[in-house]
């Protein structure tokens, strides 16, 4: 089959898997204008989480996986219309950027799309990891136990990716790591949407949300060839989904917060083990701000990233880990990772960082923001401690990993970055008809 | 300056800084690259690309393989295959998902061949009961 088809094959399942999304979104945003763009971005992410869902539920139960997903998004959309949020509040569309901005953010996709599908996916990683154990899912119709013990291809990671796409190739009939790739500019659309979507919710300016939505949607150490196949695009777009729903819960915005901070804590925890290391950080900052619902904030998503990794348990590893030991850890080699890392980054990245300092800066303090850097801060912090329990050395980690993995957070930091210039609080665009 | 002043030059700047960091160069290979192996099957286009680059002979031996090796194999033995961390996950990712074993390299030292598996062997003449490939030798299923 040529290329064209097979992207046409993919391109169609992944409208299906958005359209079954935003049925399903319903119960978990409210039906206002405001959240509109929002509401696309998550249609995705609910999409691909019922398309993850069904796989293991359809093989566990003799169901083909087509079937399994057509019943359980069934299920999921009609859950959902029962469980689906009202609201008399009116507000407007988000609005669009100036046509100049909206060109650099639609070119930056396009660029993407062009890198990430010039040739099958071909990351180390993917082909050792999440390709290979996406392919051996949908091959064998199962998950061998021989996975569970193949050192160099982590099965101490979850299953979220290579299950969606054994989903994908279920859904097309094919395993083609080729025409798969256009997941990921379709991923980075929907991280682009919820990020200028949420920003203008929150009272960014158009040109603030779209300036911010642009710089990520050129952001090269994400939007890469290399990273196109493994965990870090996904991981980066699902902890937009949970940065910003954790945002909306501490300031109460409206009655689907929890919902979505619950659902992205669940799909974070699906994608990387980090995402259940998030999760845990936005509990603590949910007890820690809060107020009277610290708890009602708090538990929902931290039980969800829980129960996604014992839902893995039987797919875990049954080998000790190989990169890293406890008993490893000191202060100095803590150093040594900080070292290696102001090593590795060039003289562009540091201008870039002290630009983003500028920008935190000259902002005003406004919660929500505040708490996505909070957020952001504590992955940064992980990714450069982590390193000083490496079995090959703190240098090792920072240089095989710190730039991908640190570069998954850049749309978490522009969210945080850009909502430091919302005009109040809490405000939204106004629908002119209220006036 | 107002704040808001040097915040809209500092974000302009840094959308400028990271538009001039983008790897502009690759573009038109990019296009070239998709032109010219759009229209070709997927192994072609995979065997001219990125992840085979380092040993496309290799690849192809492999492609080869797992055409001639049925549906029905239980395993793949794999003989001569480089010992070379990339290529080894490569071969896995080829043959998924049928489990892959990596047999010695030593000449003449035959491995045991579980039931129902298939032995690969890069590199391999002509022999009888063999499928001679243009890189090496297929044969099984093993009884």
């Amino acid at each position: 089959m040529t290329l064209v088809l097979s992207l046409l094959a993919v391109a169609a399942a992944l409208l299906v898997v958005s359209a079954v999304g935003v049925g399903t979104s319903v119960s978990f945003l409210p039906p206002e204008r405001a959240f509109f763009l929002e509401r696309l971005g998550w249609g995705d992410a609910l999409g691909c989480a019922v398309l993850i869902a069904a796989v293991p539920i359809a093989l566990g139960t003799g169901l083909a996986p087509r079937w399994g997903f057509v019943v359980l998004s069934a299920v999921a959309v009609l859950l959902g219309r029962r469980l689906r949020l009202t609201s008399r509040r009116r507000s407007a569309l988000p609005g669009s950027v100036s046509i100049a901005l909206l060109g650099v953010i639609a070119l930056g996709v396009a660029v993407y799309a062009l890198r990430a599908l010039t040739e099958p996916m071909w990351a180390n990683d993917f082909v050792a990891i999440w390709g290979l154990k996406g392919k051996t899912i949908y091959g064998a119709a199962g998950y061998p136990g021989r996975l569970t013990s193949l050192g160099f291809s982590h099965p101490e990671y979850p299953l979220g990716l290579p299950l969606l796409y054994a989903g994908l190739s279920f859904l097309t009939g094919r395993w083609d790591d080729h025409a798969m790739a256009l997941l990921f500019p379709f991923l980075q659309a929907a991280t682009l949407l919820v990020l200028f979507g949420w920003l203008r919710r929150r009272g960014a300016s158009p040109t603030a949300a779209g300036l911010a939505t642009a710089t990520v949607a050129w952001f090269e150490p994400l939007y890469s060839a290399f990273l196109t196949g493994m965990a870090e695009v996904p991981l980066a777009f699902g902890l937009v989904l949970f940065g910003t729903s954790l945002a909306d819960a501490l300031d109460d915005t409206d009655a689907g917060a929890i919902r979505r901070l619950t659902a992205a804590a669940a799909l974070i925890a699906a994608i990387k083990n980090e995402g259940l290391f998030f999760s845990v950080v936005g509990a603590m900052l949910a007890l820690v701000f809060g107020k009277q619902r610290r708890w009602k904030i708090a538990i929902p998503p931290l039980a969800a990233a829980l129960l996604v990794r014992a839902l893995h348990w039987p797919w875990r590893s049954r080998i000790p880990l190989a990169d890293f030991e406890g008993g490893l850890f000191s202060t100095s080699r803590v150093w040594d990772s900080l070292a290696a890392a102001g090593q590795l980054l060039g003289a562009s990245a540091w201008i870039g960082l002290a630009l983003v300092a500028v920008l935190i800066l000259a902002g005003r303090s406004v919660a929500a923001g505040n708490r996505l850097l909070l957020l952001a801060g504590a992955g940064v912090a992980a990714y450069l401690v982590i390193p000083a329990f490496a079995v090959r050395g703190p240098s090792w980690l920072i240089e095989t990993t710190l730039l991908r993995t640190t570069a998954a957070l850049a749309p978490l930091t522009a969210a945080a970055v850009a909502a430091r210039y919302a005009a109040s609080p809490s405000a939204g665009p106004v629908d002119p008809a209220d006036a | 300056m107002t704040r808001r002043g040097i915040a809209g030059g500092a974000a302009g700047v840094l959308l400028a800084l990271i538009l001039l960091g983008q790897s502009w160069a690759e573009i038109p290979r990019r296009i070239r690259f998709l032109s010219a192996f759009a229209s070709k099957e997927l192994a072609v286009r995979r065997l001219g690309g990125s992840g085979t680059a380092f040993d496309r002979r290799y690849f192809s031996f492999l492609e080869n393989a797992r055409r001639r090796i049925p549906r029905s194999a239980k395993g793949i033995v794999m003989l001569n295959a480089p010992a070379n961390e990339p290529l080894t996950y490569l071969t896995m990712y080829q043959f998924a998902p049928l489990p892959v074993s990596f047999g010695p390299v030593r000449v003449g030292l035959e491995p045991s061949v579980p039931s129902g598996w298939f032995v690969a062997e890069y590199g391999g003449g002509p022999a009888p009961g063999r499928d001679l490939l243009p890189e090496g030798t297929v044969w099984g299923p093993a009884p």
